[in-house]
């Protein structure tokens, strides 16, 4: 808080604020963001969506636009968990989405044509083939399969420290697509539907009892008027869900072992705390994340298809966590609203603006790698530890930390 | 490892008043094994990838002793504790501890059997603060009522630690890291504690104080093992040591008999 103190300009109010117990200064400004974020389809649809013309950025960004952005922070947030937490460097986050969406493809699709398997699915036909499989279930049975997948990739990999591990996961990465792309004739099994890809995924619902809706709950809610602020509520409810489990992680004896590995992993586990089980855990509990997020977009966008889960949505996600600052939450937050905003709309925007108003002729969002590519040298030039840095992660970048193989010195 | 040099008046402080409570007296614990061996290494082999750094290690620790094992620099010292605590497994050799083969254990299970250690070099984690660090002792004991118990034992024996509980551990001086140290292998409950190098880099007066607190340690009733380059000091608190040179164990007697030997007096305590 001593940024605040620094800018003790605002005088009696600020001071005032600086004597607020560290709870409610955490409180309050989260409470306050929740509400905009809980009123922003109303706000947006009375207001901010009559501005057809704003400079820079021409509109704010809709309703569905802000269903991906929120999807895309549960992801980061997620990642931040192995990244940030655990200093686990994880190149192939992209992996755990992928599965994500498939297993949502897989238990909520028709694409199994050959069965017709029907539990407690809302809105659905009972005479459509496939599996359909309620979507909330299938949220949860994605994070958990995504987390088993994590075990899988994380037990042959984390013995390796930094860079090692980081190529390794790069190569995980890059085998789940080329999977996906050619799984369609596994032995003569249709697994993935191979490059077309499995649409039309089943959404969320509420489905109805015998005198129709439940409470008024949306029956489905692809086929409601207000789909994409339904999408947009049960998004907002995941991402709250998943900010509370990453806080309250961080804080646990398990968040502990995480950053005591993080400063010098022999030291930890000459303290009895068992590496693998611990890093496996952040593997774990990361693509958990990855996973509910992968399925819920695969949900929202109604398929999935292999053309997405390409490398550069691994570098994208991890550029949201080490923009935003490595462990801190709150900075994972804001960058990656910030990025995913402008790769899903914000670039195209500026393009559009920059042409209307400058002789330049240019295509801005052609150019979106690059252009984060320089975001991250800058924000490496000038503040290396992210948007709201957290407090020991800023340390650690400052004073360095311990980092030395404990395994294979000896066999 | 960020070490600061202290502000001066720290330094010339005189070591912290003996406190006067102090644990409850030791109690002869039975399960070791014949003669109160605690922990019997028996010809280990211990390697760093192709480098044979162990060349058949065999030493024990009884109840109640402080062992030493003293020698020059890349004798093997630190390797044979780290072949121990499960931080590099030895390929030949047995290691038993109470009874029980921990040869081929990781670390974690090693700690969790009751072996705890100060590290070489200390290893704190810099960035978490003084009590963290405590905590981390602690990490693989569920009895959590005992903590409180425990970390007054701490502090009773390191009274600095008390008043700079919330000072990351990286700020602190060199002797106040190596009473972290021992502190968080306090903080295991250990049924054996293993120090490496306790007095490294630390001012005289720092050193002697390290030395009276492994006495002290040792009285309360858990056993050390030692090692050091400051033979002349630790065969001074020892009851035994064993004397390393490049990998093999060349000598091993009584702590007054190593002192007085005359191989050892040239060698190590630089004598004539």
């Amino acid at each position: 808080m001593e940024r605040v103190k620094g800018r003790s300009g605002m005088g009696a109010a600020g001071r005032g604020w600086n004597q607020l117990p560290e709870r409610a200064r955490t409180l309050i400004p989260a409470t306050i963001l929740i509400l905009l974020a809980v009123l922003y389809p109303w706000y947006h649809e009375n207001w901010l969506a009559e501005f057809t013309n704003v400079p820079v950025i021409i509109n704010f960004p809709s309703v569905s636009t802000a269903v991906i952005v929120i999807v895309f922070v549960i992801m980061a947030v997620g990642l931040n968990i192995v990244v940030g937490y655990a200093g686990l460097l994880d190149l192939g986050y992209v992996a755990f989405y992928a599965v994500g969406a498939y297993t949502a493809g897989w238990l909520a699709s028709g694409h199994f044509q050959q069965v017709s398997f029907h539990f407690g699915s809302a809105g659905i036909s009972r005479d459509l083939n496939g599996i359909h499989v309620n979507v909330w279930i299938v949220l949860l049975a994605a994070g958990l399969l995504t987390a088993l997948a994590g075990i899988i990739i994380g037990l042959p990999t984390l013995r390796l420290r930094g860079d090692y591990l980081a190529i390794v996961t790069l190569g995980f990465g890059e085998i789940v697509p080329v999977f996906v792309r050619n799984g369609d004739n596994l032995g003569g099994f249709n697994l993935t539907a191979g490059t077309f890809g499995i649409n039309p995924i089943d959404s969320p619902g509420f489905g109805e009892g015998l005198n129709g809706a439940w409470g008024g709950l949306p029956v489905n809610f692809q086929q409601s008027f207000i789909r994409e602020k339904l999408f947009f509520y049960a998004a907002l409810a995941l991402l709250l869900i998943t900010l509370f489990c990453s806080v309250r992680l961080r804080e646990s004896r398990l968040g502990r072992a995480w950053i005591a590995i993080r400063e010098d992993e022999t030291a930890a586990a000459a303290m009895g705390i068992p590496l693998m089980r611990t890093k496996t855990w952040a593997y774990a509990l990361g693509a958990f994340f990855g996973g509910i997020a992968g399925a819920y977009y695969a949900s929202f966008k109604s398929g999935a298809f292999p053309s997405e889960f390409y490398f550069n949505i691994s570098v994208f996600l991890l550029c949201m966590v080490v923009l935003g600052g490595m462990g801190s939450v709150w900075g994972v937050v804001t960058a990656g609203s910030i990025l995913a905003w402008l790769n899903v709309e914000g670039l195209a925007n500026i393009g559009t603006y920059l042409k209307r108003q400058t002789p330049l002729d240019f295509e801005v969002a052609k150019y979106q790698f690059g252009i984060y590519g320089v975001i991250i040298v800058l924000m490496m030039l000038f503040r290396p530890t992210g948007l709201i840095p957290e407090r020991r992660r800023k340390l650690e970048m400052e004073e360095g930390v311990q980092d030395e193989s404990v395994y294979g010195a000896s066999r | 490892m960020s070490e600061q040099t202290p502000p001066p008046e720290r330094a010339a402080e005189s070591p912290a008043p003996q406190p006067e409570t102090q644990a409850p007296p030791q109690q002869q614990r039975a399960n070791g094994g014949r003669d109160g061996v605690i922990l019997e290494v028996t010809d280990i082999h211990t390697y760093y990838g192709s480098i044979h750094a162990l060349k058949g290690i065999s030493l024990q620790v009884r109840e109640g002793e402080i062992v030493t094992l003293i020698g020059a620099n890349g004798a093997g010292k630190s390797t044979t504790l780290r072949s121990i605590n499960g931080l590099n497994n030895p390929r030949k050799g047995r290691i038993v501890f109470q009874g029980k083969d921990i040869t081929n254990d990781p670390a974690h299970s090693i700690v969790k059997m009751g072996i705890s250690q100060s590290p070489e070099g200390r290893r704190l984690f810099p960035h978490m603060s003084v009590l963290e660090n405590l905590e981390m002792g602690a990490f693989q004991r569920t009895d959590r009522q005992n903590f409180k118990e425990d970390l007054d034992r701490v502090y009773a024996l390191f009274p600095r630690l008390a008043e700079r509980k919330t000072q990351r551990a990286g700020t602190l001086s060199g002797g106040e890291q190596q009473m972290v140290a021992m502190g968080r292998a306090l903080m295991a409950r250990p049924k054996l504690v293993m120090l490496d190098e306790p007095s490294m880099g630390l001012a005289p007066i720092f050193v002697e104080r390290i030395f009276e607190i492994v006495k002290e340690i040792n009285q309360q009733g858990t056993p050390i093992l030692l090692v050091e380059q400051n033979a002349m000091m630790a065969l001074d608190v020892a009851h035994r040591g064993y004397v390393m040179e490049t990998g093999h164990i060349a000598l091993t007697d009584d702590a007054k008999a190593l002192a007085k030997n005359e191989q050892v007096q040239k060698a190590y305590l630089g004598m004539d």
